[in-house]
């Protein structure tokens, strides 16, 4: 059977509790699904509700497994694949870090602005910016950048949301 | 003015409140004040095992034979580790089991402790649910939900991990009533209204139908297998079985036509392959059940019936999908058709019927029995001859005699027929058939077992003492691990390699050491004599039925094939070499 596999964003509404990221993950490995990119934080405070968004991919009945196998974790309150709504906007954050040196600092300068990213920090050896945007800018932006000496660079992994009322609830 | 209670105190007090009779365990020194507890009271009866793995399976036999949940208390390290094989198997099997596991106390934890172990961390994926209490405040919390987690939707294994700091602790304790959210977990129920409409449809519509059924029947209650009773005498569809599915309904019944699988009967295997509609009753199309996916009923519609939605077309893609508490899917299929006044025409499926008398004509259970040899068959069929009027409770270890068990027991009630499925765990039925007897002391209680399975948990024969249990142990003693040499026979050139059961212990005198009867024979004439005489025994007994040591177990579908092509006896052979991909499957 080849089926096709496509990308799928989970938005998973769980209990902030101790291990709960570790039964998400440890559901991924151990029943062999991928993680594209997984980003974890508290959304509400009030109900200790943390916000997972997982991008997998797989055939639809994989994706149909997946969703099924991490509703029936109990610290699950919710999912929502993103994917199957009508409108949704998907963004991410880069910090990354280049090497300036004397020829190249205006024209890295120049090449910021036209992208649209921020300045964090700048010495005479480096230079930190910000940059939000999908994960295909991401791509071009790393790749844009590339011809420049690139020291490092960390992405927040992908977090999304849909348009319009369809919102996750608890 | 609640009083404060200790945390040791709380957990014997939220025990009680969660209607617990019995618990199986060790004790250690995690765990010292909860058993220090337990010492003051006398509600609760404490079982000593010999081994943590056998707590487990023993509060698992108890929960299946009984519908309740098994309870099981360890300690730290060691004690939680022993766990992990019954865990599993609870949690393949879908058996409610809570283990309260003591643990090094809070500031201790992460320190690579004496008899530390993460074991939250390390039973994660083998239960459904598990809680390290690190706050007083949560412990009757978690020890509630945990009932509450293992015993709705599916079941299975809840872990509560119990720091030895929070046991001494104190907090006020108000009972179960006045605990907070622990009934959160909401599994989904009821069906809805057009699905029944949709199945009923589709049974009226179906000439070659079949019921396959598994243990989600006898988990949902025996409402279901009344329901599921109904249904089938209304239908008069034929009815096949797994091997967790057993007893389900009587497989007496004449519309019952074997167990199916691997080695299930050559009429169910069929009748599965050949039907135009499959109805699954809380079974998991296991990869025994469907040999070879690509080729697994090809024809058939399929209906699947289930409260757990990650069982939905997980290996094989169905055509309804009705989730829900089995017992209120039939309840409002039977209420259904019984308002719309549907009756099944009998004719239409007459032809289905005369196919599948033919297919049962070839009897495919049939061996060659012998004046001078016990055949394990045999054996088998005389102790059900034997003790059927007696509704045994039957456990059994894993291999061939727990395949010719399934084959040849009957089953009439469910609950009756405890066996590790799933995971398949070699050593499960000694203790599980000592939580049985505990939950059933007057009735007959028997592990069909193998030499070499009953040696995994031997030790437990030191508890059946203790509490003077008697239950039969019914060995089927080939000398051979049975399975793993039929497999060597049939897919590695009959290389035996470390299958031979050298250096047995005299089973007679191994029962004698701990007080229980020993019986051995070796020839066919002896049978019944034996098993009336282990019956007539008061005490534990242990049968060392000295079998065939070459029989093997037909019939077989060999991994990696379809229903079909299923190998009938010795002489049936395989029809060329066991493909690649047929070869790595277990």
């Amino acid at each position: 059977m080849t089926e096709s596999h496509s990308k799928h964003i989970l938005s998973i509404m769980v209990d902030n509790e101790p291990g709960v990221l570790a039964r998400i993950v440890g559901l991924f490995s151990g029943r062999g699904y991928n993680i594209e990119s997984l980003s974890v934080s508290e959304v509400d405070s009030d109900r200790f509700l943390s916000r997972v968004t997982v991008v997998t991919s797989g055939t639809k009945n994989i994706i149909d497994q997946i969703k099924a196998q991490v509703r029936k974790l109990i610290p699950v309150h919710n999912l929502i694949d993103i994917t199957e709504l009508k409108s949704f906007i998907g963004k991410e954050l880069i910090l990354m870090k280049l090497d300036i040196k004397q020829k190249t600092v205006l024209k890295i300068h120049k090449h910021i602005k036209n992208i649209g990213a921020k300045i964090l920090f700048e010495d005479k050896t480096v230079i930190i910016i910000e940059f939000s945007g999908t994960p295909t800018e991401i791509s071009g932006l790393i790749k844009k950048m590339k011809v420049y000496n690139i020291v490092e660079l960390t992405r927040s992994g992908l977090v999304s949301m849909a348009l319009g009322k369809d919102y996750i609830r608890r | 003015m609640m009083k404060k209670l200790s945390g040791a105190r709380i957990v014997i007090e939220a025990l009680i409140q969660e209607n617990v009779k019995v618990i199986f365990g060790y004790p250690g020194g995690a765990v010292l004040p909860i058993y220090d507890e337990l010492f003051k009271q006398n509600k609760i009866r404490h079982i000593l095992v010999r081994h943590e793995q056998a707590a487990v399976h023993a509060a698992e036999g108890y929960a299946r034979s009984t519908g309740k949940v098994g309870v099981v208390l360890v300690t730290s390290g060691p004690g939680a580790t022993n766990t992990v094989t019954g865990l599993t198997d609870a949690m393949m099997d879908s058996v409610p089991v809570v283990c309260i596991s003591g643990q090094v106390p809070t500031h201790m934890i992460g320190n690579d402790a004496f008899q530390e172990a993460d074991i939250v961390g390390i039973t994660r994926p083998c239960t459904k649910h598990n809680y390290l209490v690190k706050e007083i405040s949560k412990l009757a919390e978690s020890i509630h939900s945990a009932f509450h987690i293992a015993k709705n939707g599916r079941p299975g294994p809840v872990l509560v991990d119990i720091p030895k700091d929070i046991q001494t602790f104190e907090t006020k304790y108000g009972g179960k009533k006045h605990t907070k959210s622990f009934a959160f977990y909401k599994p989904h129920t009821k069906p809805s209204f057009d699905t029944i409409v949709k199945f009923v449809n589709l049974l009226e519509k179906s000439k070659k139908p079949i019921f396959y059924v598994g243990g989600g029947v006898i988990n949902s209650g025996s409402r279901a297998s009344l329901y599921l009773k109904k249904l089938l005498k209304i239908t008069g569809f034929p009815c096949t079985q797994t091997l967790m599915g057993l007893g389900a309904t009587p497989t007496s019944d004449d519309q019952f036509i074997g167990m199916l699988g691997m080695h299930g009967t050559y009429e169910a295997n069929l009748s599965m392959n050949k039907s135009d509609l499959m109805i699954c009753i809380g079974a998991r199309f296991d990869d025994r059940i469907t040999g070879k996916v690509s080729g697994f009923s090809p024809k058939s519609k399929k209906v699947h019936l289930d409260i757990d939605a990650s069982s939905f077309n997980k290996s094989v893609n169905v055509d309804l999908l009705i989730q829900g508490d089995l017992s209120k899917i039939l309840e409002m299929t039977l209420k259904y058709i019984e308002n719309k006044r549907i009756s099944f025409s009998k004719e239409k499926i007459s032809a289905w019927w005369i196919q599948i008398n033919k297919w049962r004509a070839k009897n495919c259970l049939n061996y060659k029995n012998s004046k001078s040899i016990i055949k394990p068959q045999y054996a088998l069929q005389r102790l059900d001859f034997l003790t059927k009027h007696l509704d045994p409770f039957i456990t059994t270890e894993v291999g061939q005699h727990q395949m010719w068990a399934a084959q040849f027991l009957t089953f009439n009630k469910p609950k009756h027929w405890m066996t590790s499925g799933g995971l398949g765990t070699m050593g499960y039925g000694l203790p599980a058939a000592m939580g049985v007897q505990i939950a059933h002391p007057k009735d007959l209680v028997i592990d069909v077992a193998g030499e070499a399975s009953i040696l995994m948990n031997i030790q437990e024969m030191s508890t059946i003492k203790q509490y003077r249990l008697p239950v039969k142990i019914f060995i089927l003693n080939n000398h051979y691990m049975g399975m793993v040499r039929q497999w060597q026979e049939l897919l590695h050139g009959n290389r035996l390699s470390e299958s031979y059961m050298d250096s047995l212990p005299d089973f007679v005198k191994l029962a004698e050491s701990f007080g229980a009867t020993g019986l051995r024979i070796s020839k066919p004439g002896e049978m019944d004599d034996l098993i009336k005489e282990m019956i007539k025994i008061k005490g534990p007994v242990i049968c060392d039925v000295v079998v065939d040591p070459k029989e093997n177990c037909f019939p077989m579908i060999p991994s990696g094939s379809t229903h079909d092509q299923m190998l009938l006896g010795p002489n049936d052979k395989l029809e060329g070499e066991i493909s690649e991909e047929g070869m790595v499957l277990v």
